[in-house]
């Protein structure tokens, strides 16, 4: 095909082959050509002005992009919302291009439009999802300047673009310490972190940060999204909840506390009565005895006082990042000759991957060592052969776990176990009842729990349970300390 | 009232409530005997059986109210009238009648809290023993 047949068929054919709907206008703004694309698209437009065609309007558009074009000669192209044949809004991409007669005048405009409206769609649901989705999403730039933020986090934390995320989420001058979004921005990886921001109104904002890398190809991660979740009134719950446990526990306390009294006035009353029978008898011998127990009863009651006391006061946790398997295996070296003594089987089952964690070591090392030596007595009363105490190590669901396991039958099936985790003495004149309080004390200020389980015949098994969420902010308060 | 000299057996751990409540019984002319734990407690019974039994309920190894059902439910030692005496409450934690509730076992004779007063325990040891004399006439 010669290029000048080439030239007479593109003449006929370019306006059919070329992906646009394509109308040409003339300086009337009358519509004097068009594909069938934007037939297909507007109908009817012969004898039609471009607005009427486009817009199904009566006069020309108030700001009329085709007679600038007229006017200056320069190309345009911007988004235009028309009808389509059903009436219907739609978005379309226009091109306004001048074509120029021989003197160089404009004498016509070729309209090139797309329609758009399915995209356009898409971004005002996408719009509408980033503004109203139930958290704060925010876009950083390398400098930790906020380029984008949703309505969310405007309402929050005010309107804040251009500003460092630090200052607006913390009122901070510099960047925090552990920055989840400089640690994306390092690796490309997602990251998530809790922290705690200031409102625009000035309160206090518990909330759990993701950082996750926004890249458009580019090698170096220019902008990261930070996505955050308003975690303030499930903070309160749980605070809530803690306390709760706490005045269940000041309440179970009280109830120990008042066993020991009723059993000391027992011996009190005890010693009165046989001292008075004694006088009256003129029996020297049983006054003795009777002072004997008033003597020993009213001691009991200092110490209880004294034991109680240094409970209540308690003492700081001080807590260090340290390997929990470590603790473990100073209290098998602690009580093993003891374990031996007794022919118990005193053995550790640890989990080697447990990472160091953030606790109170004399704390846990006080919680092991009353559960091993609870246990140990639990065996020592036991007639079985095969006895042993097992003291386990764990990670479950976010959950350093601690297990101290006995197979003594010492405990009483229906009651001990009760007794264990309402802390009450079992050990006669000996014990005061604190030592299981006491632990359960350790545990709480750990923000964890300790749960017994035990069987007829099958010992007694205690599980500690320190949430690692609440361990890390152990270590958050010791810090800001 | 008391014809002969009943014999009573103490079981609790704490030997400054032994001494008293044997004190008492001794000066009501009752033969008190004890017994710091249960084990003790049936090596004694298995020898010789007392007229009522005083039982605390916190004690090591194994507490009053397992060594209750298990006298309930042996034969030899079921009619032996049973008092408890602890400084539990007996509607708390650890309430004796919600253990023993679907046991099909009798409930314990009488429950006094710790520290007893000599009166109401010497009336609750009479009042159940003139009923063990009518049920066994």
């Amino acid at each position: 095909m010669s290029p000048k047949n080439l030239d007479k068929m593109l003449d006929s054919a370019l306006m059919e082959i070329i992906p646009f709907n394509v109308a040409i206008i003339d300086r009337q703004l009358s519509v004097i050509r068009a594909n069938s694309r934007f037939e297909k698209a507007f109908g009817e437009w012969r004898g039609k002005k471009c607005y009427e065609a486009y817009k199904n309007l009566n006069s020309a558009c108030q700001n009329c992009r085709a007679m600038k074009t007229f006017t200056d000669g320069k190309e345009r192209v911007m988004d235009e919302v028309g009808r389509d044949l059903n009436g219907r809004r739609a978005h379309y991409l226009c091109h306004l291009a001048p074509i120029r007669n021989e003197s160089g005048e404009v004498v016509y405009i070729a309209g090139l439009s797309h329609d758009i409206t399915e995209s356009k769609d898409r971004e005002r649901e996408f719009n509408i999802f980033f503004e109203r989705v139930p958290c704060y999403i925010t876009v950083i730039d390398r400098d930790y300047k906020i380029i984008r933020a949703n309505e969310r986090f405007r309402d929050t934390f005010g309107d804040t673009i251009g500003d460092y995320c630090y200052k607006i989420y913390k009122r901070r001058s510099s960047r925090c310490t552990h920055c989840p979004a400089a640690k994306t921005f390092n690796d490309g990886g997602t990251h998530t972190s809790e922290q705690l921001g200031i409102t625009k109104a000035g309160q206090n904002a518990d909330y759990v940060v993701t950082t996750t890398p926004l890249t458009r190809g580019e090698e170096q991660i220019e902008h990261v999204i930070e996505i955050s979740t308003d975690i303030t009134e499930m903070k309160m719950l749980e605070k809530e909840v803690l306390e709760a446990e706490r005045l269940a526990a000041v309440g179970q306390t009280v109830a120990g506390l008042a066993h020991s009294i009723k059993n000391i006035l027992m011996g009190l009353e005890g010693g009165k009565y046989i001292v008075s029978v004694g006088l009256k008898k003129d029996d020297k011998e049983m006054i003795a005895q009777g002072w004997e127990m008033l003597e020993r009863n009213f001691e009991k009651t200092t110490s209880l006082v004294k034991d109680f006391l240094s409970f209540a006061k308690g003492r700081l946790p001080e807590v260090q990042s340290i390997d929990p398997n470590d603790l473990v295996m100073e209290i098998i070296e602690l009580y093993k000759e003891i374990a031996k003594k007794s022919g118990i089987d005193l053995r550790a089952e640890l989990d080697n991957t447990i990472k160091k964690t953030p606790l109170d070591p004399k704390g846990i090392h006080t919680c092991l060592t009353n559960l091993v030596s609870n246990a140990l007595d639990a065996c020592e009363m036991s007639d079985k052969n095969d006895r042993f105490v097992c003291i386990k190590t764990k990670e479950e669901k976010g959950m350093l776990i601690f297990e101290v396991t006995d197979n003594g039958c010492g405990m009483d099936c229906d009651i001990k176990r009760k007794i264990f985790t309402t802390f009450f003495t079992t050990k006669g004149g000996g014990g005061t009842g604190l030592g299981l309080l006491t632990t359960r004390k350790i545990i709480q200020e750990h923000g964890g729990k300790i749960i017994v389980h035990s069987k007829k015949g099958e010992g007694a098994h205690f599980r500690i349970e320190l949430p690692r969420r609440r361990l890390k902010s152990l270590l958050h308060k010791e810090e800001e300390q | 009232m008391i014809q002969k000299r009943n014999k009573i057996l103490i079981i609790d751990d704490e030997p400054d409530a032994v001494n008293y409540l044997k004190a008492v019984l001794c000066e009501n002319n009752i033969e008190g005997i004890s017994a710091e734990n249960s084990k003790i407690a049936w090596e004694s019974l298995e020898k010789d059986k007392p007229d009522m039994i005083c039982l605390d309920i916190m004690m090591p190894r194994e507490s009053g109210i397992s060594l209750y059902v298990r006298l309930r439910e042996d034969r030899r030692f079921a009619e032996i009238p049973v008092i408890i005496i602890s400084g539990v409450e007996p509607a708390g934690e650890f309430d004796i009648y919600k253990f023993i509730a679907n046991k099909k076992i009798p409930p314990p004779e009488k429950y006094i809290e710790k520290p007893i007063r000599v009166e109401n325990f010497i009336k609750a040891i009479n009042e159940i023993l003139e009923k063990e004399i009518l049920k066994h006439k």
